[in-house]
């Protein structure tokens, strides 16, 4: 393939930037194609990345955004096309080489080290200090850079003590401390409240107003338009277009996505369930424990009937979390009890072990999926038989197979085959594998925490179709809890605000009023 | 132009095969040249690592291998690291031991004057003539049941040896590598202890010794009619069987698949309502079942009694409970592999101590004892397996274009 190596600058094509601005991409990808066996991942994809811009990456499951930037962060190497950074081509094998070209990382999963100090993490890869400097010194540079990037830090402070939303700040800090000219959020910040992601587009302005670029990976188009100065959108692994925040709007942008499928997308409540006038599950007084000794749920109480939705809504670390893993067992009630009904009885399942609690008929969507969901270096149909609602002690394969077939059809699971390694899949099939195997257990209740995590649009509607579905034909009950107010909004017949522990509201879907949600968790 | 490694998508065709097989080819080289260094002739040593290929004399090395090879598997499936197969089968070894001589049949006093009386009866081994104190062996059973009770017990022994590094892992987090490791040496020392008093034979040699009284004849393992191999019917019964309970668990069973996601992610197994704790421990104490039954073998197809251990370095086991180690890992976890690397191992065992007898007349044994010529040669295949192993995941590429950073 004959490529220049030089790359001409195209002004026409850098809308969103000031006049006078460097003209010349920092980063340019240029016909890239990779195969995964069985997929064309990307499809000679074209793409510029400008300094002083933030580029919004946004496609389906699937869609090649992921492995677009494993290209250029040197996690995958391309079959076919080039990179240019600044005009010349370049090769990046290695997460080391985009480090040197300043290109940093920051995905879903913080990956700094709880057990350090943020000091002692961000030293780790810092060469400006020698190995003996007066730490003080260190604390006061990093000090410094962070309030440059208007992120206050005490370097003493160990990580395991920092929520969510500060181990990505401290990430992005680092990124930019080793020399970051081009940060790529895959994911990062998709599911942190609103009044938390406003840091980080702070951060990004700071960041980018002194040369530097952001890539931003999201399914959430409103997040995309609100942050991003351009947006190119990838279908298929191909890419469809790229267009500038002011021509942008979200049906637009959705029917990129979706193509056809967008008819499919509405944010409407799903029909109400009439659930059936006994108890499924019986929560009293309930105190749980969180990971650092201070009670995380405070005396929580709720009943789920059959055939109710009840949704949890609150800002991420309420509670919520602990109170889902405390039902199915996953952590120790501490003051309380948990009841759910077996054969016309409540039983009392509280400490009884998830294996009990799973074997009453209940499905589980864990948070964390890669954690807990599924076990990467096993197939699909492994994946599957590992359940203990699946398969009994001898696993029949056959059965599996069908199992996994009719699974892989009615959630349009993208894979080779039913014996693919999940860690094969994108991110949004493997989730739809844990989704699907789910639900198909859920005989009389499922618990979840943020079910669609990480699917896009389309496929988290379908999955909550799904669910209202289950619950209104088959009279499950379904307790969930998800950061994604639009989601608890759409699946919920009951929805409950959980703030510091507690549930500090119980609204009828119907009487429902957002703002009135949204203020009472934030309260 | 540079060279980069990257992962594979796709496994390497027939890596399960090609990888075991050109590391072994290296290590045979490397190992040729070190041994060449203190004077052992490279052609004497290809020919006779060519010759113990095709020799009778390693199939009992071979079926023992394969029954351990599989045991350990089962454990390595769950990342529950079994490195005391050698405690286990001692174990296996003292309850085949107890059963065979004190409960299938034991040994009595006779006055000398009835010597000639049970030297005629059937059923009545002789363990001892001597004129003062004769000893005889008298059987208290059929002898198949009698095998059949050695065997379960010294499964069941080496299982228990193995429940308690499983019960330290599971309940106590205590890691079992090093917990099943300190156990071998314990059970060497018990089996010290216990063939020295409790039970110590009564025949003149037993008191001499420090061992047990021999096995009666009508228990011991029947050799497998092939001249130059110490074979018995039995281990090839028991390695055949193992082989195939653990093929089907792992494939057929949600006992194996259980195993497998075990080692590969046990947070997914807790979510799935499987209890982590009791797949720690079933790992452990399968492999250690299937371990004893080996020390059942080792005692009733080859020593016949427990002798206590001079020396730790070379006890009864041969140490193929660490032997083992490498055939399950050249078999790279996957049990249709076992028997093949099993074999391979046995074949180069063997060369060793073939080599130390075909050296011992040109004087070079004084330096290199044909342990140190196996435990080279198989260290060799070690380091390089362990190397070409990243092939299997990762490959090389070829990329055109400047090095990156200059």
């Amino acid at each position: 393939m004959e490529e220049v190596q030089t790359q001409k600058p195209f002004f026409e094509n850098t809308p969103g930037l000031s006049s006078g601005e460097e003209s010349l991409p920092f980063l340019s990808a240029r016909n890239i194609v990779k195969k995964f066996p069985g997929t064309l991942a990307l499809d000679k994809v074209s793409i510029d990345i400008y300094p002083r811009e933030i580029h919004a990456l946004l496609g389906e499951n699937g869609a090649g955004k992921s492995t677009l930037v494993k290209i250029f962060y040197g996690i995958y190497v391309p079959d076919e096309g080039d990179i240019f950074i600044q005009g010349k081509k370049v090769q990046i094998t290695y997460p080391r080489d985009a480090i040197k070209y300043g290109i940093s990382l920051v995905s879903q999963t913080p990956q700094i080290i709880e057990r350090l100090t943020i000091s002692e993490n961000i030293i780790l890869g810092l060469t400006k200090y020698g190995l003996i400097s007066r730490i003080k010194n260190i604390h006061k540079y990093l000090i410094e850079e962070g309030e440059k990037l208007g992120i206050k830090i005490d370097p003493e402070t160990e990580v395991w003590k920092l929520s969510y939303t500060q181990k990505q700040l401290v990430e992005l800090l680092r990124a930019v401390i080793l020399g970051a000219k081009v940060i790529i959020l895959d994911e990062a910040i998709t599911f942190l409240p609103l009044i938390e992601k406003k840091k980080f587009y702070k951060f990004m302005r700071e960041f980018t107003s002194k040369g530097g670029a952001v890539i931003l990976i999201t399914h959430k188009i409103p997040e995309a338009i609100e942050a991003a100065d351009r947006i190119t959108v990838l279908r298929k692994g191909k890419v469809i277009g790229t267009v500038p925040k002011k021509e942008a709007t979200i049906e637009s942008i959705r029917k990129m996505m979706f193509g056809e499928r967008v008819n499919e997308i509405t944010y409407e409540r799903l029909p109400l369930s009439q659930p059936l006038n006994e108890t499924l599950l019986e929560v009293k007084d309930v105190w749980v424990y969180g990971d650092y000794g201070v009670y995380a749920v405070q005396g929580v109480s709720l009943k789920l009937r059959p055939g109710e939705v009840i949704g949890i809504a609150g800002v991420a670390g309420n509670g919520q979390l602990e109170l889902i893993q405390s039902v199915i067992g996953l952590r120790k009630v501490d003051k309380g009890r948990i009841f759910i009904k077996s054969n016309g009885e409540l039983e009392d399942i509280t400490n009884k072990g998830t294996g009990r609690i799973r074997s009453l008929g209940v499905g589980y969507i864990p948070d964390e999926p890669l954690k807990f969901g599924v076990s990467m270096d096993n197939t699909i149909e492994e994946n599957l038989a590992m359940l203990p609602t699946i398969s009994k002690r001898i696993i029949r394969w056959r059965r599996i197979a069908e199992l996994a077939k009719k699974l892989i059809d009615e959630y349009r699971i993208v894979t080779p085959s039913s014996r693919t390694q999940v860690k094969l899949l994108s991110g949004g099939n493997l989730m739809k594998v844990l989704v699907s195997r789910e639900l198909e257990v859920s005989k009389k209740m499922l618990i979840a925490y943020n079910p669609t995590r990480a699917l896009d649009e389309v496929t988290a509607i379908m999955v909550r179709k799904v669910i209202k579905s289950k619950a209104i034909k088959k009279k499950i009950g379904v307790l969930f809890a998800s950061e994604d107010l639009d989601e608890v909004m759409q699946l919920s017949d009951t929805i409950m605000v959980m703030n510091s522990g507690k549930i500090v509201g119980v609204f009828p879907a119907e009487k429902a009023v957002r703002e009135e949600i949204e203020r009472l968790m934030v309260m | 132009m540079r060279v980069v490694v990257i992962r594979r998508v796709k496994p390497l065709p027939f890596g399960g095969i090609i990888i075991p097989l050109i590391s072994i080819i290296i290590g045979i080289l490397l190992s040729a040249l070190v041994l060449y260094g203190v004077g052992v002739p490279p052609d004497i040593y290809f020919s006779t690592i060519a010759t113990s290929f095709l020799s009778p004399q390693i199939l009992r090395s071979f079926v023992l291998l394969t029954a351990l090879g599989a045991a350990l598997i089962l454990s390595f499936s769950g990342a529950v690291w079994n490195i005391g197969a050698e405690g286990q089968m001692i174990w296996g070894m003292i309850g085949a031991g107890y059963i065979g001589v004190f409960v299938a049949a034991s040994s009595y006093y006779i006055s000398p004057s009835e010597l000639p009386i049970y030297q005629a009866m059937p059923g009545v081994m002789i363990l001892d003539a001597s004129p003062t104190k004769p000893v005889i062996s008298v059987l208290h059973m059929a002898p198949p049941l009698g095998q059949a009770l050695m065997i379960l017990v010294a499964i069941l022994l080496g299982g228990l040896w193995a429940l308690i590094a499983g019960s330290l892992k599971a309940f106590l987090e205590i890691d079992e590598v090093a917990s099943t490791l300190i156990l071998n040496y314990i059970a060497y020392f018990s089996f010290n202890y216990l063939v020295s008093e409790p039970l110590r034979g009564l025949s003149v040699q037993a008191k001499q010794f420090l061992r047990t009284d021999a096995l009666h004849y009508a228990l011991r393992f029947v050799r497998i009619p092939v001249p130059g191999t110490t074979v018995t019917y039995m281990e090839v019964a028991l390695a055949v069987g193992v082989f195939i309970i653990v093929w089907f668990l792992l494939k057929y069973t949600t006992l194996g698949l259980r195993l497998k996601i075990l080692g590969s992610n046990p947070n997914a197994l807790k979510a799935a309502g499987v209890s982590t704790r009791k797949y720690i421990i079933i790992a452990l104490t399968l492999s250690g079942l299937i371990a004893g039954s080996v020390g059942a073998m080792i005692f009733g197809a080859n020593f016949y009694r427990l002798e206590k251990i001079d020396n730790i370095v070379t006890p009864p086991t041969q140490n193929m409970g660490y032997t083992a180690i490498l055939v399950s890992w050249l078999s790279m976890l996957d049990i249709r592999a076992v028997p093949v690397s099993a074999y391979i191992v046995a074949a180069l065992m063997q060369a060793g101590s073939e080599l130390q007898a075909r050296l011992g007349t040109g004087g070079v044994s004084g330096i290199v004892s044909g342990s140190a010529i196996t435990y080279t040669l198989i260290g060799f295949v070690l380091i390089t397996f362990t190397i070409l192993r990243v092939f299997t995941e990762y490959e090389l590429k070829f990329v055109r274009g400047e090095k990156s950073g200059e």
